[in-house]
């Protein structure tokens, strides 16, 4: 009985999920409880992201749950003959429960946990009967199946959650179909989905934890970034400090002015005396006001005004400084982090690319990066100075007078809470003036790049209609922005006004008590400097309202460029890559599965070896697996199974620079360059001299339409080679596949979208190209590959047929049906032309 | 789009009947026979076509027209999907095939419904979702990508979580307005 075994560290195995699990069951539930329990309370004092609920168990080996055992046992299924059982999260109708698949060694069934009555959702299946085993991908769920009487049978659903397992589980009972036994450690690997410690899902297969590798914020990352610049943002700091510092003398200076230097005294007075020279002065100074001169007093005033011009010169000048490093830094961290984002595109697999939109990719290196600029223009101008011109001017408001001071702040509440319902209100509308740009943008993209079959379908009212209706969603959008600002702003300026005047009511009451002499009254000045305060005061209060909304852009801004940076889809690099300075040029493909998802094959267990410097046709109807089978050679993607060998090497192990020198890909959609022809043609080998350049060129057939250009090889091409035919555009790539001199040349289509005439142009300069080199040319018109060394059919991911053309067409398989078909398409054209 | 689908549809194009000749097999009741077998299995037999076994529904405009163009579909001897033809309306069937039909697709689909959003937690790239599905209280993680959060339709969203699981909105506007707040200030495309 499971419940009366000895529990040693022998018997307890890592599981799928990396957890030591016991292979007796009832202590395996137990330990996961416990554990749940344990991060549950956890969870009680945690802060920061919602914890992850620890990894179930999901493949137990050679044991059944206990909470299945009985009804498995009432069908035959036994901790004895078990060989494993699999967790899964649905009934065969995706209801959510607990469902166990057990795995015996001649029968399974899958057993539901939650119920009382039905446990048995399906079977028992005599597996053993069954022809083939496979998982079957269905819209969010899967089914393992089993083909059973010529047709599939559902054994078990599960959630794409569970995919990793049962891929595993299917995997062996493949194995033990083919009669090969059965591998406990590839169903106990680790997780390569899900984070072995910390049970949270990765971003890709085999990818990094982002919560492990403890990856900070978007702020936090900005601040990094501004790291080398600490010398010259210090310096930003103590500048903003000064200019704050200035700023606070002028209303200081003002008020002095008022209260002592125009303050009206008597005519006598005025009219004194102001001799006695600069000592004569001194003393009235000390005397005070009411013993100056009114020559004494334009000496003040063009002192105090001297003072006000120097303060006023120096912030300006401190502002220029400021002005000038932060836009000194916030363009080199711009730059840095535009080469940052482009160095890391270059690196992401293929794979990435066929995820994203190019337009996408775009607006986040050009637009979303400046972003970043505003970060340090923030630092510089916005949020920090005027959260120090608020601390500063509050503080010396309060100094002047408490009791003036407090009027000053209240408006303040009333603006916080507005703001906070404000962006509440707004936050939506901003993201959909956001979204309709972008939209719109997409729009006119997908527009300009199709404006030809725009055309040939007279298409041109509905376009417009679209981009009318595009427009009109952008409007409203902005129109619902604007229209909450323009409603906004005066609401919060009425606000800010009423502060003013509750200032002039209470300030003025001071003063006149002031003036009569009372106790607790100010000075004219003193009212007069608050006024230059407050003003000083509401103006950062607004700007910082407003900063909430410049944070928004930001963030959204910053996860979109980190996104891009955090993006993992990159192929794995050997520490120790194997160099190859020469290759011969032998392909080898050793049982190779391979799917772009990994749970939908396209190569099925491909084998095929092809010898140096041999000619080689792949054929096959459309997805077949042909380019896929390119893809896994040039090692744009990984495989998931087997082997890619390259003169005997891993192309894993090989160093990729290495691999992609020795390879020459020339693709049915020629890509160039916005540079000239020579530029294109030396892409590979940019200090090619120009006598290669031509010597490529006069082999690939383009030296003479070259030639016939008023600029010649210094001609510009415009985006994507505009200016040329598709015929010559593709000459260009084969001499820029020349130039490298590759030992294994891919042709993909190399002819197919090139007139009858190009066609022959380009087929002699192939001919020249493929010389001496291992050559693997994907063709529909099988015509050109009559004389492969090899022909390779392919058909649903695998190799049905090798062997020359006319091995195959004696054959009479695929290949001759497909010569048969293109002969007659061939003769019905002739007939159409005759 | 919508519009235009259903335009396509109701507008007869003089084309039309050549297309139909080289187009789809519809499967009526008068040429198509659908009945549940061997373990409990769609099967279908259709006129001049034969029997099929193990048979799978599939929705050709499933966001569209939910309720029309059905693929029946099976998986041939060499492993590979061939569609046996596609049923335009299903309620011209007895009711007893129309249960079968929407059996299977029932298998077809696994899609949770999202009907509230109770909170969204962004943390290392990730967005932590609390929401309530059709299936009751979940909580979810999807990496916060823009291929992740796709176009359902014209107003809806479908998320996808980092184990490829799908959560639908099917209209992004019909969330109660804190909802959407909260949903909007993430996955703002």
């Amino acid at each position: 009985m499971p419940g009366t075994e000895r529990h040693t560290e022998e018997n307890l195995l890592p599981n799928s999920f990396g957890f030591r699990y016991s292979t007796n069951p009832h202590v395996e539930e137990e330990k996961w409880e416990r554990r749940r329990l344990c991060r549950s309370f956890m969870k009680l004092f945690a802060k920061g992201a919602p914890a992850q609920e620890p990894a179930r168990p999901q493949i137990l080996v050679g044991s059944i749950p206990a909470s299945v055992l009985a009804s498995a046992q009432a069908v035959g299924l036994s901790g004895e003959n078990c060989l494993f059982s699999i967790r899964s999260d649905m009934d065969l109708r995706g209801r959510p429960c607990e469902v166990w698949l057990v795995v015996g060694h001649d029968r399974m069934a899958a057993f539901t946990a939650d119920r009382l009555e039905v446990r048995v959702l399906s079977g028992p299946f005599e597996w053993r009967k069954a022809s083939k085993v496979r998982n079957y991908q269905t819209v969010g769920s899967m089914f393992l199946q089993l083909r059973l009487d010529e047709m599939y049978v559902d054994v078990v659903r599960f959630s794409n959650g569970f995919r990793e397992s049962f891929g595993r589980a299917v995997v062996q009972l493949q194995r033990l179909l083919k009669g090969e036994p059965l591998n406990p450690d590839a169903l106990k690997a680790p997780s390569e989905t899900r984070c072995n410690v910390c049970g949270l899902p990765l971003p890709g297969l085999r990818a990094s934890c982002p919560r492990c590798a403890k990856r900070r914020g978007i702020f936090s990352r900005t601040l990094t970034l501004m790291q080398p610049y600490w010398l010259s943002i210090f310096a930003l700091l103590s500048m903003m400090l000064l200019g704050v510092m200035l700023d606070l003398i002028p209303p200081q200076l003002t008020r002095y002015l008022v209260d002592h230097v125009l303050k009206p005294e008597s005519a006598d007075m005025l009219a004194g005396n102001s001799n006695g020279g600069f000592q004569g002065f001194l003393e009235r100074m000390v005397l005070g006001s009411a013993s100056w001169t009114r020559g004494d007093r334009m000496g003040i005033l063009v002192v105090i005004l001297a003072c006000l011009v120097a303060a006023s010169a120096i912030r300006q000048g401190v502002n220029i400084f400021i002005g000038r490093v932060s836009s000194l830094i916030g363009t080199r961290i711009t730059k840095e982090l535009r080469e940052r984002l482009h160095r890391h595109l270059l690196h992401l697999s293929v794979d990435y690319y066929n995820r994203h939109s190019a337009g996408n990719l775009m607006s986040r290196v050009l637009y979303d990066v400046d972003y970043f600029q505003g970060f340090v223009h923030q630092v510089a101008h916005g949020f920090l100075l005027n959260l120090l011109l608020v601390l500063g001017i509050g503080t010396v408001l309060f100094f002047m007078n408490t009791r003036l001071a407090v009027v000053v702040l209240l408006p303040i509440p009333f603006v916080m809470v507005g703001t906070t319902f404000f962006w509440r209100h707004i936050y939506p509308r901003y993201y959909r003036l956001w979204d309709s740009q972008s939209k719109m943008a997409q729009l006119l993209t997908g527009f300009l790049q199709g404006i030809r079959l725009v055309k040939a379908f007279s298409q041109e009212e509905r376009e417009r209609a679209r981009f009318s209706s595009s427009a009109g969603y952008m409007q409203q959008a902005r129109r619902s922005v604007e229209m909450s600002m323009a409603t906004f702003n005066p609401i919060m300026g009425f606000v800010f006004g009423l502060g003013g005047l509750l200032i002039w009511w209470a300030g003025g009451e001071k003063v006149l008590r002031g003036l009569s002499g009372e106790e607790g009254g100010i000075t004219l000045g003193t009212l007069m400097a608050f006024f230059g305060y407050m003003g000083m005061f509401y103006g950062p209060i607004s700007q910082l309202t407003m900063f909430s909304n410049w944070v928004t852009g930001f963030l959204s801004a910053g996860q979109r460029v980190f996104e891009v940076l955090d993006s993992s889809q990159m192929l794995p690099e050997e520490p120790r890559p194997v160099r190859l300075s020469a290759m011969k040029g032998a392909i080898e493909l050793r049982n190779v599965t391979f799917g772009y998802d990994p749970y939908h094959p396209i190569l099925k267990n491909v084998s095929l070896t092809i010898e140096p410097g041999r000619f080689v046709g792949i054929v096959g109807k459309s997805g077949s697996g042909k380019t896929t089978l390119v893809n896994v050679i040039c090692r744009f993607y990984d495989v998931q199974q087997g082997s890619v060998l390259l003169d005997g090497v891993d192309v894993r192990k090989i160093a990729t620079e290495d691999l992609h020198r020795h390879i020459g890909l020339v693709l049915q959609e020629p890509f160039l360059f916005r540079a000239s022809i020579a530029e294109n043609i030396a892409y590979g080998r940019p200090d090619a001299p120009p006598s290669a350049i031509m010597d490529a060129a006069k082999a690939a057939n383009a030296h003479d339409f070259i030639a016939r250009r008023p600029n010649g090889y210094d001609m510009k091409l415009g985006e994507n080679g505009s200016g040329l035919s598709g015929g010559e555009r593709q000459r260009i790539s084969i001499a820029r596949a020349l130039l490298c001199d590759p030992r294994i040349l891919i042709l993909d289509e190399a002819t197919s979208s090139v007139d009858t005439e190009s066609e022959l142009e380009i087929q002699k300069a192939l001919m020249n190209l493929c010389k001496g080199r291992t050559t693997l040319a994907i063709a529909h018109r099988l015509s050109t590959l009559k004389n492969a060394d090899r022909i390779f059919v392919m058909d649903d991911g695998r190799i049905v047929e090798e062997g020359t053309h006319e091995e195959l067409l004696a054959r009479e398989g695929i290949y001759s049906k497909l010569v048969r078909i293109q002969t007659e398409l061939s003769r019905l054209e002739g007939g159409h032309d005759g | 789009m919508m519009a235009d689908a259903q335009q396509r549809t109701s507008v007869p194009f003089p084309g039309d009947e050549t297309l139909r000749q080289t187009g789809y097999r519809r499967l009526t009741p008068d040429n198509t026979r659908i009945f549940e077998g061997s373990f409990s299995l769609l099967h279908c037999h259709v006129e001049g076509g034969g029997l099929y076994r193990g048979v799978r529904a599939v929705l050709m405009f499933p966001i569209s027209h939910p309720d029309r163009y059905i693929s029946l579909r099976y998986t041939d001897e060499r492993d590979q999907d061939q569609e046996i033809g596609v049923i335009e309306d299903l309620l011209v069937f007895p009711e007893a095939v129309r249960q079968a039909v929407r059996e299977s697709l029932v298998r077809q689909y696994y899609e949770r419904v999202i009907h509230r959003i109770h909170s969204i937690e962004c943390n290392y790239g990730l967005l932590f979702f609390d929401v309530t599905t059709g299936q009751g209280r979940e909580r979810f993680v999807m990496q916060w990508r823009h291929d992740r959060a796709e176009d359902y339709g014209e107003t809806g969203k479908v998320l996808l979580d980092s184990l490829d699981n799908r959560y639908i909105i099917p209209d992004v506007e019909k969330l109660p307005a804190a909802d959407r707040r909260v949903f909007v200030n993430y996955i703002y495309w």
